[in-house]
């Protein structure tokens, strides 16, 4: 049997021969047999490191808060690519990259974190007057602040207030928790101050603190987020698959399927004739010209 | 829109006025159909969770005040797959599985992940990615884990025993790459080791049991010295956890895509970019058609010989030709069946 690697790089992560499988220098058979847990392997994985029992505590929480979110963009991907009935991985690789710059932005909250703590330390700010920055210059360009606010939990994510809580329970809250704290403190504020609603803090703005907190960085923390979701994703995928109807749009089920024809709602320009290749090119040109086909340009 | 019909039939477009179409073309309605107000109005239906504003809940359990009680992720993942709450030493069995399963060097996984993260893309769209490789032959879960089901499903039906039925399995199975009894793993006591801790956990069960006797018929039948290999171990652990052949495969291959993360966040600081155009192939590493000018296109006709066969044995001689074409598709025979309930049941042969 061929054993040579499918792909040759220089790597700091791992290596595996005939006798182990090797995770920064660990074999990954002896740390499971020793009684560490997955979470701790995700810190030896990401951060080279055995964490406390209370940063593994954080991770577990933060994980486990963070698996199941009922549907979501990445659900209802997952559900929508099994609906033609591919190999299940490919319903879940669609859930996982169904995160990107809007649904758990995770990488991006840490990013912003680290752009303004680094800033407090060059400017000589406090972290409370930099949060106070932060917000306004977000708010001030019309920029959402990463991590606050929810679609669909409108007063308050259930799970982002007890993240910070736990935190604060398990002694594991540092600079990121602090300055989250003050971005949420100052955003209120000045929400309040304009007269608009209460926003609360989301699951990243939360669970992205603790991640960061417990030494992830924005990238290790969002895959952290991302990839989690991709196992409850599969289970949403999967109960479609085998006790839903492929396709997603048969008549004959009594209610009314996610593609069923009269789902769909047309906007676009009104039926038309297609024109004969004989008369396309004036067709065309006169098409260019009027500009209107601009109405429709995505 | 029957003028525009009208209007359309009068113009003839195409082949859509022959008379051997089966209907008239120009009769078709134009617009959208309207709600359907006679059935319930669509809906996401769900076994698995719901939410509202306030509370995320699955299987009943509302999460939050799950991991408040100090359950985690691995528990999380018996809720959603099982409905149910695992015993502690199922909980510790599945961490142990994950570890094993979350790294396995520069395997397909991560280097996919790698590849996808040289385009300047999204972590997501590499973890994603990664878990394309989880096949039937890569992490092969589910093809793995329906035949031992199918097999002690015969030794019950055909009242044999399951000694009997695991010889008859490895000799139908010998070389499939996920009958979980390999030579990958001669040297390696993980997947071994992984049993052992099952049984000392008080969680090993019926399908433990018949892989064992299955890579004891492999030894017998093989000509190469074989072993189980952690397909198999895992594969078996997670059955006798309770986790259904998909839901392993799933389980399995999410947990890797951590892996990958790591892969991906690595690539990109020990790497760089990769631009459109700038891989080569060399021509050494090239072994079809000789270089060769290109005909005109007027010349087409004379060139060109048509695709068309219009006897079995036309075909047969033409498919037998096509089959030497790399990449033409032709030697690949796949049985491609609706997944729904097994999706271990794709056969890829050439």
């Amino acid at each position: 049997m061929d054993r040579e690697p499918v792909f040759r790089r220089k790597t700091a992560i791992s290596y595996k021969t005939e006798e182990k499988t090797v995770l920064r220098g660990y074999d990954l058979s002896e740390l499971a047999e020793k009684g560490y847990s997955f979470c701790d392997a995700m810190f030896v994985m990401f951060q080279n490191r055995i964490p406390t029992e209370n940063e593994e505590k954080m991770l577990k929480y933060e994980m486990g808060v963070f698996m199941e979110h009922s549907m979501s963009p990445s659900a209802v991907a997952a559900i929508g690519v099994s609906t033609g009935r591919p190999n299940l991985p490919t319903a879940i690789a669609a859930s996982i990259m169904t995160f990107g710059g809007v649904h758990g932005p995770g990488a991006a909250h840490g990013y912003m974190m680290n752009k303004y703590i680094e800033r407090a330390h060059k400017e000589g700010k406090t972290l409370d007057e930099m949060a106070k920055i932060l917000v306004d210059e977000y708010l001030d360009n019309k920029k959402p602040v990463m991590g606050l606010g929810q679609p669909q939990h409108i007063d308050s994510d259930p799970r982002a207030e007890p993240i910070h809580v736990k935190q604060e329970e398990l002694e594991v809250g540092g600079v990121y928790l602090e300055f989250q704290r003050a971005i949420e403190k100052h955003f209120h504020a000045r929400r309040k101050a304009e007269g608009r609603s209460y926003v609360g803090v989301n699951v990243v703005g939360a669970g992205n603190t603790a991640l960061c907190d417990i030494g992830f960085s924005p990238n290790a923390a969002w895959c952290i987020g991302s990839v989690c979701r991709g196992f409850s994703c599969a289970a949403h995928a999967l109960f479609n698959m085998k006790r839903g109807r492929a396709w997603g749009a048969s008549r004959r089920e009594p209610m009314v399927q996610m593609i069923d024809l009269s789902m769909i709602e047309y906007a676009g320009p009104d039926d038309r004739i297609v024109p004969k290749q004989q008369e396309r090119q004036q067709y065309a040109r006169r098409q260019k010209e009027q500009g209107e086909y601009q109405n429709w340009v995505i | 829109m029957g003028d525009l019909n009208e209007e359309k039939k009068k113009r003839k477009i195409g082949n859509l006025g022959d008379r051997k179409m089966p209907y008239d073309y120009y009769e078709r309605e134009y617009g959208t159909v309207p709600p359907d107000t006679k059935r319930k109005s669509f809906r996401w239906v769900s076994e698995v969770a719901y939410k509202n504003v306030h509370r995320i809940v699955a299987r009943g359990y509302d999460t939050t005040e799950l991991v408040e009680e100090g359950y985690g992720l691995v528990d999380i993942l018996f809720v959603d797959f099982q409905a149910r709450i695992p015993l502690v030493e199922e909980e510790k069995m599945l961490n142990y599985v994950m570890i094993l399963a979350l790294e396995d060097g520069l395997s397909m996984p991560a280097a996919i992940s790698r590849i996808v993260a040289q385009s300047k893309t999204f972590l997501t769209q590499a973890c994603g990615a990664s878990v394309l490789a989880f096949g039937h032959a890569f992490g092969a879960y589910s093809a793995f884990g329906n035949r031992l089901e199918e097999y002690l499903k015969r030794a019950e039906e055909q009242g044999k025993t399951t000694k009997d039925i695991a010889k008859l399995l490895v000799e139908e199975n010998l070389n499939d790459e996920s009958l979980g009894v390999s030579g990958l793993m001669l040297k390696d006591p993980a997947a071994k080791r992984m049993l052992d801790r099952a049984e000392k956990l008080g969680v090993a069960g019926k399908h433990i049991a018949f892989m064992k006797e299955i890579v004891e018929a492999a030894q017998q039948i093989s000509p190469e010295p074989v072993d189980l290999d952690m397909l198999g171990a895992i594969g078996a652990v997670m059955m006798d956890l309770g986790f259904t052949p998909e839901a392993t495969w799933a389980i399995l291959a999410v947990t890797r895509a951590f892996g990958a993360g790591a892969h991906y966040i690595e690539e990109l600081e020990r790497g760089s970019y990769t631009r459109l155009g700038q891989a080569l192939t060399p021509r050494e590493d090239y072994d079809g058609a000789p270089d060769r000018p290109v005909p005109d296109v007027k010349d087409r006709d004379k060139i060109a010989k048509p695709a068309q066969t219009h006897t079995a044995e036309e075909w047969k001689e033409a498919f037998e030709e096509r089959k030497k074409i790399h990449g033409s598709g032709f030697a690949i025979i796949e049985e491609i069946e609706d997944p729904s309930k097994k999706t271990g049941i794709k056969k890829v042969g050439r």
